[in-house]
């Protein structure tokens, strides 16, 4: 017996490896997907209309009305933001991972129900509740006071509301990086340190407090990113108080007749701030992972509050009462009201809004453009992230460490930079892209490609490479193994990959915002439009199937996976 | 059936070589054992030859032609060779039956051939009790059984075997060890069993080939690597050995420590140094009148079958001894060793 072919064209054959030509297009893709937006972005930043390479943008943001003051906003209320998000997320972690207080796991529920709400959805609901004049809040206060027409207790069009409403959406995160580290940490050295004669106090302060602080200064910058690159909040609450941050900036540069140019310039230090505190982030947290939720180890020693339990518990409550249901409950009530200002009876109650929603000449293909670019770039994301995270994990191909960070590269990149570079990359040719939902696509892929890539690079470290090995010394080619044995054995983390990016993208506003046109509007988009509009009993309806679609995609998630998942903050 | 050559196989990590300019062959139908210490090598050739790593020089032929060189290689799927794997490596979403079957569908061979041949696989290694099951339902040995089925049925060129039986129990290792050999000479593939259990190579090869820092160091026949060792280190790897250490002084003698050894078999050094071994169960132990070597027991362990003792010569070295149980000595006894010409064998280093 002999092998079939000869041998020179086996050799031949055997050295290309077919199989690594598909895998190859996607990492070309990849490299694509992230350096070419990213390049023209920086060719923008140097050039002028014509061109010609020229520091007129930069000079141009050095106008202090532009630039300066949108960014010193911009500072200021993220570090507003990632203050307050620690100072309400802290002790509520202490409270749930390391005391004695009631119905933990209730509370621990509720701080995962505040991530089903889109920020922006969140602001307007904030809008519904602390509006000076129509805001049910203020209304109440004049009720009961006896206040005149004009007076108000909470102005939200304001930077200290934002800061509020934004750091009530960001501390969910620093909560779990807190409540995780105080999970995981070997209570033995507390005991230790007790045991030694330390006080409650001293403890706290000597042992707990630095085992904790890397996460939490994670947790603070990560409140930090978030606050300085959200669009939907700031744009929603600061536009009507007559100031800019950073991102509205962009957005109104791009308002007609669009300065593409200046644009870029002024995503370029949005860019480095982020990669800048992302890298601090990732030496804080050192190799440690803290996005998984869940999984204790251990009891932990809980330390007993006594008579406090109980106050504490209604603090607990109150906090999360006003930070995520009061919203969601206000967005209830307006979907169901014909107008905000209505009380909310048996009598007022319509279905009004919602044939009125639906009614809306575009609702439907907004609703079908959503979908289908949420359904695709799930598909497509998660396909990638296997691809690209099965090329590093078995270091398959030469340059896989560059594939790796070009995966996890765009987690760098807030929405309205990657919008911006999206749109100077692809309203050009080869890529005429703008207009279509191809671009849209694009930009989600590149957004979730992060997130998606370590999930599965996670799995595939799990896996052991002899079972592929074995399918491949049995005959079956690379993609074949990759197929009939490493898809199933990865099946639930594809599923939870696959949710993540679905909600990720129907639930995406930063970037959206400057890559869609009227033909291909989002649901995200559709509902910032209605708010101009001051149509927010719309709102509220599409704002509650956005969260119900979410809630439902991330109970299945969780179902399959049996690991946390919980949707971005972006 | 298929001869497998590697010559001047070579293959690095970094600068560090795994393999280095390793020459085997395998003839068709026989059973080689790679055996040597962990991190010599072997795991390195395994992957070199089942193509899933490129050697850095070298070449490997299969039944004449080259599948492997520098140059490229022919891809593990392409090259009709099956593999166990230290792990099992079986596919915990797949029954036995469909792990087994596996392979053959690949072949696109009719389903009811498939489902024959599976059917006879699992008669012939006792799995057919366990056809539906998965194979976390499996003990280890089992699950070892249905390894060797999936990569049996699909009538491989040749088997490549890793540490197959490191993961079992001694009992079962054991019984596994003999189930090797037997399914070997009822199939005759062409076989590399990589161990580093002397034992387990002794029982089930044709030939071991002991390697050391990526090269072999010597190959042969069981009982030619056990009774003619060319190095210390193949000496001591397989089985126990005294070594002694001295000068040569005559054409087979040799002066250790002022002890006199004749060695009819071996190679010296070309230096006019001695190493010299010889196993413990050849030296006669007597009274201290007899025997070319007078000492005293050490220490005396009793073995059941055998005894052991450590001798403390006269002339200086310490020499361990295995008699039959019925020779005995006390601890503290004076006692003569006889060291036949026969079984001293020089060694050239
Ligand atoms: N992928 C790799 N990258 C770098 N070095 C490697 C790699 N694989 C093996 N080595 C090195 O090559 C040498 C031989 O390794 P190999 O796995 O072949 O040893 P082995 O004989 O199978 O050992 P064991 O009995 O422990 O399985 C070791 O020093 C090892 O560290
Ligand atoms: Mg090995």
């Amino acid at each position: 017996m002999s092998l079939a072919l000869n041998t020179t064209r086996r050799l031949r054959l055997g050295h290309v490896d077919l199989s690594l030509i598909p895998l190859g297009l996607a990492g070309l893709f990849l490299a694509m997907l992230v350096l070419l937006p990213l390049g023209w972005l920086l060719a923008y930043t140097v050039t002028d209309e014509s061109g010609a390479l020229s520091w007129t943008n930069v000079v141009e943001l050095a106008d202090t009305s532009l630039f300066l003051e949108p960014f010193i906003t911009t500072f200021g209320i993220a570090l507003g933001v990632a203050s307050l998000a620690c100072l309400l997320a802290v002790p509520l972690a202490w409270l749930v991972a390391r005391t004695d207080v009631p119905a933990r796991r209730l509370l621990r529920g509720l701080v995962m129900v505040s991530f089903i709400t889109p920020p922006f959805i969140g602001a307007v609901a904030w809008v519904l509740l602390a509006a000076p004049n129509s805001g049910l809040l203020n209304q109440y206060y004049r009720g009961i006071t006896g206040a005149g027409t004009f007076d108000y207790l909470f102005n939200i069009f304001s930077a200290a509301g934002i800061i509020f409403v934004m750091a009530s959406y960001a501390f969910p995160y620093v909560f779990v990086l807190a409540a995780n580290t105080l999970d995981r940490m070997p209570h033995d050295l507390e005991e230790a340190s007790a045991i030694l004669g330390g006080g409650r106090w001293h403890t706290f302060r000597r042992v707990t407090l630095p085992m904790v602080l890397p996460a939490l200064l994670a947790g603070f910058i990560i409140a930090f990113l978030q606050a300085m690159t959200q669009f939907g909040t700031p744009a929603i609450l600061a536009l009507p108080a007559g100031f800019h941050v950073l991102t509205t900036k962009i957005w109104s540069l791009f308002q007609f007749p669009p300065k593409a140019h200046l644009a870029a310039a002024c995503a370029m230090p949005l860019l480095l701030v982020t990669i800048f505190l992302l890298r601090l982030e990732k030496t804080l947290l050192g190799r440690r992972g803290y996005t998984m939720v869940g999984g204790k180890s251990g009891s932990p020693q809980l330390a007993k509050l006594g008579v406090w339990r109980w106050p504490a518990l209604l603090l607990a409550l109150l906090l999360l009462f006003v930070t995520v249901l009061l919203p969601n409950l206000v967005l209830v009530r307006a979907s169901m009201l014909r107008s905000v200002s209505d009380p909310w009876t048996l009598e007022t109650i319509t279905w009004a809004n919602v044939p009125l929603v639906f009614g809306l000449s575009n609702t439907v293909g907004v609703l079908k453009n959503t979908l289908v670019t949420g359904v695709v770039s799930a598909t497509l994301g998660t396909a990638f992230a296997v691809l690209i995270a099965y090329l590093t994990a078995r270091r398959a191909v030469p340059g896989h460490q560059v594939l790796g960070f070009l995966a996890t590269a765009p987690a760098a990149i807030p929405g309205i930079v990657l919008g911006v570079a999206l749109f100077i990359a692809y309203t050009r040719p080869p890529f005429q892209l703008y207009g279509t939902l191809w671009i849209l696509l694009l930009a989600f892929l590149t957004i979730e490609m992060p997130p998606a890539y370590q999930q599965m690079q996670a799995a595939f470290r799990g896996l052991n490479p002899e079972l592929e090995d074995a399918s491949r010394i049995l005959g079956a080619g690379r993609m074949k193994s990759l197929a009939k044995v490493v898809a199933p054995l990865l099946k639930t983390s594809v599923a939870a990959t696959w949710c993540f990016v679905f909600i990720g993208a129907i639930r995406e506003l930063s970037a959206t915002i400057l890559l869609t046109t009227s033909n291909t509007k989002l649901v995200s988009v559709l509902i910032y439009d209605l708010n101009e509009g001051g149509a927010l009993g719309g709102i509220a309806v599409l704002g509650l199937v956005l969260m119900a679609v979410t809630a439902v995609v991330v109970l299945i998630a969780n179902r399959v996976a049996h690991v946390g998942v919980m949707p971005d903050g972006r | 059936m298929s001869k497998l050559v590697l010559s001047g196989l070579t293959k690095r990590y970094g600068s560090h070589a795994a393999v280095d300019t390793l020459d085997l062959t395998v003839e068709s139908g026989h059973l080689v054992s790679l055996l040597g210490p962990s991190g010599c090598g072997k795991t390195t050739t395994l992957r070199l030859v089942s193509g899933f790593a490129v050697p850095d020089g070298g070449s490997i032929s299969v039944a004449g032609q080259v599948v492997s060189s520098a140059r490229g290689v022919v891809p593990p799927e392409k090259r009709e060779m099956s593999m166990i794997f230290q792990s099992y490596a079986l596919w915990p979403h797949l029954t036995v039956a469909e792990n087994v079957a596996y392979g053959l569908k690949l072949r696109k061979l009719p389903r009811a051939d498939i489902e024959r041949r599976v059917q006879a696989m699992l008669d012939t290694m006792q799995l057919r009790r366990f056809e539906a099951r998965y194979p976390a339902e499996l003990s280890g040995g089992q699950q070892q059984r249905v390894g060797l089925a999936r990569a049996l049925v699909v009538e491989p060129k040749i088997l490549l075997l890793d540490e197959p039986l490191s993961n079992l129990d001694a009992s079962l290792r054991e019984e596994m060890r003999h189930e090797i050999r037997r399914l070997h000479d009822r199939f005759h593939y062409t076989t590399i069993y990589v161990t580093h259990d002397q034992a387990e190579a002794m029982t089930t090869s044709d030939l071991i080939a002991v390697m050391r820092d990526g090269k072999i160091e010597q190959a042969g026949a069981p009982d030619d690597i056990y009774e003619r060792p060319e190095t210390e280190f193949v000496a001591r790897f397989i089985g126990s050995t005294n070594i002694l250490r001295g000068r040569r002084v005559g054409e087979h003698e040799a002066d250790c420590d002022g002890l006199r050894l004749v060695c009819e078999s071996g190679h010296w050094p070309e230096d006019g140094s001695a190493v010299v071994s010889i196993r413990p169960h050849r030296i006669t132990l007597s009274g201290a009148a007899d025997g070319s070597a007078p000492g005293t027991v050490e220490r005396a362990i009793y073995l059941g079958a055998q005894r052991h003792y450590i001798v403390a010569l006269d002339a200086g070295p310490k020499l361990q001894v295995l008699a039959s149980s019925d020779v005995l000595a006390h601890e503290g006894e004076r006692v003569g060793l006889t060291l036949p010409p026969a079984h001293c064998r020089a060694l050239i280093r």
